[in-house]
């Protein structure tokens, strides 16, 4: 039971997720009924889950969400402004409810939200005329199904078989003399239910829509004995007018469990069916049914769908579905397979090494790399995810934070399909929250003050994200005021961060509010200035093997960017010997490797050195002395320049020993067991089981700044 | 004997200590804690890190760091012999390497045998459980009947990353 409420709360999390985006896009002014019923659909089925576990107080305020909701739909109340701020507020209750469902917050206040909805209601259906329904504005709020609505039935997968039926007897009246132009067919998977699917909820949207049940097909009912609670066994035939779109239907059936067969035919092919002659045999199942529901299951799911529904649930001659078809995997297994793919690529050069050179040759060799890769590859797509999900938590917080400061702010989200390792998305999340509450708090100016300088009230803050080759660029940009260097550069001297007489360049200045203990808040407020935001941001993407950069330009506002490899996990790399020890230089820095003649390197002061590159002359850096690793007595010429590009310094020239080889190593993050070493990218662990250390190219070139602050050991 | 008696006696409230010998001192630390004891293997050096973190070694895929233990708690830094071995313990979640001279011997003791350690530590309060006297069990200590004082080591005290997450 625990994975299924597992399950319904992911779920819960991709219909917030859904209905955040659908709202937005509604407060921006796209009101197409997709949209809305999009919305619909996702604050639905958080009730029709919510109701099926029980947690009565999600399911409550669902619900009532969901009736303003539906009023919406139906075009009854109009989405104004006004009224989907409403929703939006509804919403941000809705994502605490289910936050207080599944136990990770305590049950949040929405007696506000509740009244506002009700009025919401009250109001818009009586200015629209007749539409609101009396049903859909319940006097007592506590009451969670003031309908005969579906909480109770949903307890059991049970229960709806009676009720649908019960409906269908009652529906008699209407028994067609409409044409019947659309004939539908379902049959839910067997492991609907388990899948949190609500069949019932299906019928009885497809019956508001006008739809008749022509057929309950109860053959693929087992002996009570052999029958499991949690199994669907059921085939309705539902006749539905043609004046209904059809994609109003395929609307309908979207989150049918991924192997029920769902067929909308036009009905000309088919004749209408009469009516259902199971009443008789009905009776004794359902009081059987009662009996059976309150014994629990044994645990016989089948999430996986495979070829064994028995054949009477699922005739051969329907097609199944063609939608793609998914599977929720855990996170940990796609982990541990990761792992596992790694070892093989580090089996796999281990072997290579111990073989003979002519047995390296031999075709089976190279076959096994390949296909490894390709494992690996594979693998690694699996857990690619696009990044709105790091994104999506950003519109609640400027909305509260705007509540917070005054100050007004629009978000423009670019990029949110751009897709990323799903460590990576997890792992940003914090980093973010804390560069867009940075920039509302420190950057976007009170509307007051935006609007004496000429610039319009509310302040605009750009997300985006973008790839560029193996790096993902993830982008705050807010248009506030950028930072006072001046007050920046105060701050650094006061608390010791930088001497007094310190000649640092602007962007020096900038990176200084990322040092530890660095905060310009004059007075802290909730928001950020607990003096560690932008501290941990660099330390958690440093961590990452990424870094952030900081462009401000004053009075026009402030960029921060977060620079993050594609994947954590696997890197193309050169080895390469500095006194003594093996590092691995990230194969997308390195642009030519030159063994400089005499001469070539020249002294620009007694600590600078230069290499002459065809009459270009680059910086030259040796990693010993950026390490403070003893330096190796060889000679210069005896030495390798590997000419490196960096993001921040342009092309740089490394100095190392020798370089051994070239080889894709598996990341390993010295952040496990250790902390993230400033110039480090992590270790890997090399064929013959030693390790080498990953070499970040950025950190090591950039300004010598980091020197200033590297005490990130212990300080004792 | 008799407290050896005595423990044996109080079975269920023991718990098992693991010593080793760090110059002439004796310290100790839970069992459970244990991950394996391996042989002196020198670790892969980082750079900018405080010069008890030895390095970084492999240890069944993962990086695991090295610490001078004697050097992390104030002591003159261990030399290296034939039988100095690293204890690879977990400390949370992460995994460490401690590097000491001998380990010495696994013994039972009850709580209430724990005594705190008085305040005359290195600066660092908590890095001492406390103190426990046992009897020697080793051929050449038997005559005398001194017993020895364990220094029983609190290995979430000697988190690497306890300073980063007092600052964040």
């Amino acid at each position: 039971m625990d994975e299924i409420q597992g399950i319904f709360f992911e779920e819960c999390a991709e219909g917030l997720a859904v209905a955040e985006q659908g709202l937005s896009a509604m407060r921006a002014g796209d009101l197409s009924s997709e949209t809305i019923a999009g919305v619909f659909r996702a604050v639905h089925s958080i009730k029709g889950g919510a109701g099926a576990f029980g947690h009565a107080a999600l399911t409550a305020f669902a619900h009532r969400f969901e009736n303003v909701m539906d009023e919406v739909r139906a075009g009854r109340i109009p989405a104004t402004p006004g009224v989907t701020d409403v929703m939006l507020s509804a919403f941000d209750i809705l994502t605490d409810h289910v936050a207080a469902a599944r136990g990770t917050a305590p049950l949040p206040q929405d007696a506000a939200v509740l009244a506002a909805l009700e009025n919401v209601l009250e109001t818009k259906g009586v200015g629209v005329g007749g539409g609101a329904t009396a049903a859909s504005a319940p006097a007592t709020p506590e009451a969670p199904q003031p309908e005969a609505e579906e909480s109770d039935e949903d307890e059991f997968g049970f229960r709806p078989v009676g009720v649908a039926l019960d409906i269908f007897d009652a529906a008699e009246e209407p028994v067609e003399p409409v044409e019947p132009d659309w004939i539908i067919d379902f049959a839910p998977s067997h492991a609907a239910l388990a899948n949190g699917g609500e069949p019932l909820l299906l019928v009885r949207e497809v019956e508001a829509l006008g739809g008749t049940i022509a057929n309950v097909d109860l053959s693929a009912l087992p002996p009570l004995r052999a029958m499991e609670p949690e199994q669907s066994y059921l085939r309705w035939t539902i006749n539905v007018p043609a004046s209904v779109e059809e994609s109003t239907l395929t609307d309908c059936f979207d989150f049918v469990a991924p192997d029920s067969v769902v067929s909308i035919v036009r009905a000309e092919s088919a004749a209408p069916v009469a009516s259902v002659t199971a009443t008789a045999e009905l009776d004794p199942i359902r009081e059987d049914l009662a009996e059976a529901a309150p014994e629990p299951s044994a645990p016989t799911l089948t999430l996986v769908p495979t070829a064994s529904p028995s054949p009477s649930a699922v005739p051969p001659e329907r097609a199944p579905e063609p939608a793609a078809q998914t599977i929720r995997v855990d996170l940990i297994k796609l982990d541990l397979l990761l792992n596992l793919v790694g070892e093989l690529v580090i089996r796999n050069s281990i072997l290579a090494d111990r073989l003979t050179p002519a047995d390296q040759q031999r075709v089976e060799l190279p076959e096994l790399a390949r296909l490894t890769r390709q494992i690996q590859d594979n693998v690694m797509s699996l857990r690619a995810q696009p990044i709105r999900q790091a994104f999506s938590r950003v519109p609640r917080m400027l909305r509260d934070l705007s509540a917070e400061t005054g100050k007004q702010v629009i978000l423009e989200t670019t990029g949110e399909t751009t897709e990323v390792d799903k460590g990576v998305i997890e792992k940003i999340g914090d980093p973010l929250t804390h560069m867009i509450r940075n920039a509302i708090d420190h950057g976007v100016e009170p509307p007051a003050d935006r609007i004496a300088k000429g610039k319009d009230a509310h302040g605009t803050i750009r997300l985006s994200a973008e790839q560029k080759g193996a790096r993902i660029f993830v982008r705050v940009a807010d248009d506030g005021r950028g930072i006072d260097r001046v007050r920046v550069r105060a701050k650094a001297i006061e608390k010791g961060i930088i001497q007094a007489d310190a000649q640092l360049t602007d962007e020096e200045i900038d990176q200084l509010i990322c040092a530890p203990g660095f905060s310009t808040a004059e007075t802290i407020s909730n928001i950020s200035g607990r003096g560690v935001g932008m501290d941990v941001v660099r330390s958690n993407v440093e961590a990452l093997g990424g870094r952030v950069e900081i462009a401000s330009t004053p009075g026009e506002g402030t960029t921060f960017t977060m620079i993050l490899p594609l994947t954590l996990a696997i890197l193309d790399g050169m080895i390469v010997r500095l006194g003594g020890q093996r590092y691995v230089l990230p194969l997308a820095n390195v642009i030519e490797t030159v063994q400089p003649a005499p001469g070539q390197v020249k002294r620009t002061s007694p600590t600078n050195e230069v290499i002459d590159m065809r009459g270009q002359y680059l910086p030259v850096k040796r990693a010993t002395d950026i390490f403070d690793l003893p330096g190796s007595n060889r000679s210069l010429e005896d030495s390798l320049v590997v000419i490196v590009e960096s993001e921040s310094a342009g092309h740089v020239g490394l100095i190392v020993d020798t370089i051994d080889d070239r080889r894709e190593v598996v990341i390993k993050s010295l952040d496990q067991n250790l902390y993230p070493i400033r110039g480090l990218g992590g270790a890997t662990i090399l064929g013959d089981g030693s390790i080498a250390l990953i070499l970040d190219i950025e950190a090591l070139v950039a300004s010598n700044s980091f020197n200033r602050f590297t005490p990130k050991g212990i300080a004792a | 004997m008799s407290s050896l008696d005595h423990r044996t006696a109080n079975k269920q409230a023991d718990r098992k200590i693991v010593t080793f010998s760090l110059g002439h001192q004796t310290f100790g630390i839970d069992m459970h804690s244990l991950i394996e004891i391996r042989e002196w293997e020198e670790p892969t050096p980082l750079p900018t890190v405080p010069s008890f973190i030895k390095g970084v070694t492999n240890l069944r895929g993962n990086v695991v760091p090295v610490i001078g233990l004697a050097e992390r708690l104030g002591w003159e830094p261990s030399k290296i012999h034939a039988r100095s071995c690293v204890l690879v313990v977990s400390i949370g979640e992460k995994q460490a390497g401690f590097l000491v001279d001998e380990v010495s011997d696994i013994v039972s003791i009850g709580d209430q045998e724990i005594q705190p350690a008085p305040d005359v530590e290195i600066g660092e309060p908590s890095v001492i459980l406390g103190l426990v006297r046992v009897e020697s069990r080793t051929m050449e200590a038997r005559g005398d009947d001194t017993g020895q004082m364990i220094l029983l080591l609190d290995l979430d005290g000697l988190s690497l990353t306890r300073h980063l997450e007092l600052v964040a």
